[in-house]
């Protein structure tokens, strides 16, 4: 009997042990999540010049609603002259959200292509113009065979629930706050790349401090 | 003797209340190193709270300008620096060009600016509280609302 009893207080001081250190990690995790950034950088490989641009998702969501300024404010832009009142984009989002991963639309002419796709959660938008040719100073260098390459390339990758938060409401307001918020809980991801003759932009998030990635 | 050992103690403890109060507000440090042979060199700190003090002897309608300017942006301004102290080290703006490199950066609680160009490298770096408090202090300079 008396072995029982120690038996039985020694299980329960196990599973209290388990608990508490579940609970521990647990804690630990939440309190270990890590400051998300987005970074800009731009790179004209020409020129040999880059700039280098990381905020915290954090501050951005702290200090936007404090603007008040033309279309901003807290927090919010304000969409004028933009009719949706016969189209409920939520509805619409819902429902391009629920469907599988898919290429919704194609448009291919002679120099230019446009896909919209949805994948793994993202709306993925891909522009490619052969035609482009907007950096000035890269007219002056077509001797150059290295940089000979012309044309313009987008690609940009948005969570769905980044535009779920940005969507216009009753008062046709788009929610900068929200969307930062969601983009924070989004996983690392590569928003932005725009390749045009020598520049390149990149914008990512990710919890670096210093876009070293 | 003993009155002598209490007035060092008194001098030694005045010293260091004095030090603590004026360090209390971190240091500002600029540093110019012009590149070209002779040029100059200056290395300056300052306690940060030299700012906070001297903004106080600079005429109120000097700063009523600045102060309208920068009273809208306050509650900005207030949201950005508390959001960097309570940030970790961070390299907020990076620019590299052929002959210059720029870094804006929070280190240890203090904004840091460096430039390093072929003619010169400049570093400056001040305490983020004392910017706040030397922008609350320009506010307030302005005419009441």
């Amino acid at each position: 009997m008396n072995k029982r009893l120690q038996l039985g207080a020694v299980l329960c001081l196990l599973v209290g042990v388990v608990v508490m250190g579940a609970v521990a990690v647990k804690k630990t995790a939440a309190a270990s999540t890590p400051e998300k950034f987005i970074h800009v950088r731009v790179n004209d490989v020409s020129k040999g010049e880059m700039v280098s641009v990381n905020l915290p998702l954090s501050l951005a969501e702290k200090v936007i609603p404090t603007i008040h300024n033309g279309n901003l404010h807290n927090g919010k832009v304000t969409i004028g002259n933009v009719d949706m009142q016969d189209v409920d984009v939520r509805a619409l989002l819902a429902a391009v959200a629920s469907s599988p991963d898919n290429e919704f639309v194609t448009v291919k002419e002679k120099d230019q292509e446009v896909r919209v796709a949805k994948s793994k959660g993202n709306f993925i938008i891909h522009v490619t113009d052969l035609n482009s040719d907007s950096d000035e100073s890269n007219k002056s260098d077509k001797s150059d065979k290295k940089y000979e390459k012309r044309g313009q390339k987008v690609d940009i990758t948005i969570p769905i629930s980044v535009v779920n938060a940005l969507v216009p409401n009753e008062k046709q307001e788009l929610d900068l706050v929200a969307a930062i918020h969601a983009l924070s809980n989004a996983s690392e991801a590569l928003l932005v790349t725009v390749h045009d003759g020598t520049q390149e932009v990149r914008i990512w998030i990710d919890s670096q401090n210093d876009g070293s990635k | 003797m003993i009155l002598l050992a209490k007035l060092a103690l008194g001098t030694l403890g005045t010293v260091v209340a004095a030090g603590g109060v004026i360090s209390s507000e971190g240091f500002v440090s600029v540093r110019v190193h012009e590149k070209k042979p002779g040029g100059t060199h200056v290395s300056l700190i300052l306690p940060a709270m030299v700012i906070d003090s001297g903004l106080h002897f600079v005429p109120k309608e000097n700063l009523r300008d600045a102060a309208e300017q920068v009273r809208p942006w306050l509650p900005t301004i207030h949201a950005a620096i508390d959001a960097m102290k309570s940030e970790g080290d961070t390299t907020f703006v990076e620019v590299r060009e052929e002959n210059q490199h720029v870094t804006v950066a929070t280190r240890n609680g203090a904004i840091v600016v460096d430039v390093d160009d072929d003619g010169e490298t400049v570093h400056v770096s001040t305490p983020l509280r004392a910017i706040d408090n030397a922008i609350d202090q320009i506010a307030a300079a302005g005419p009441k609302n």
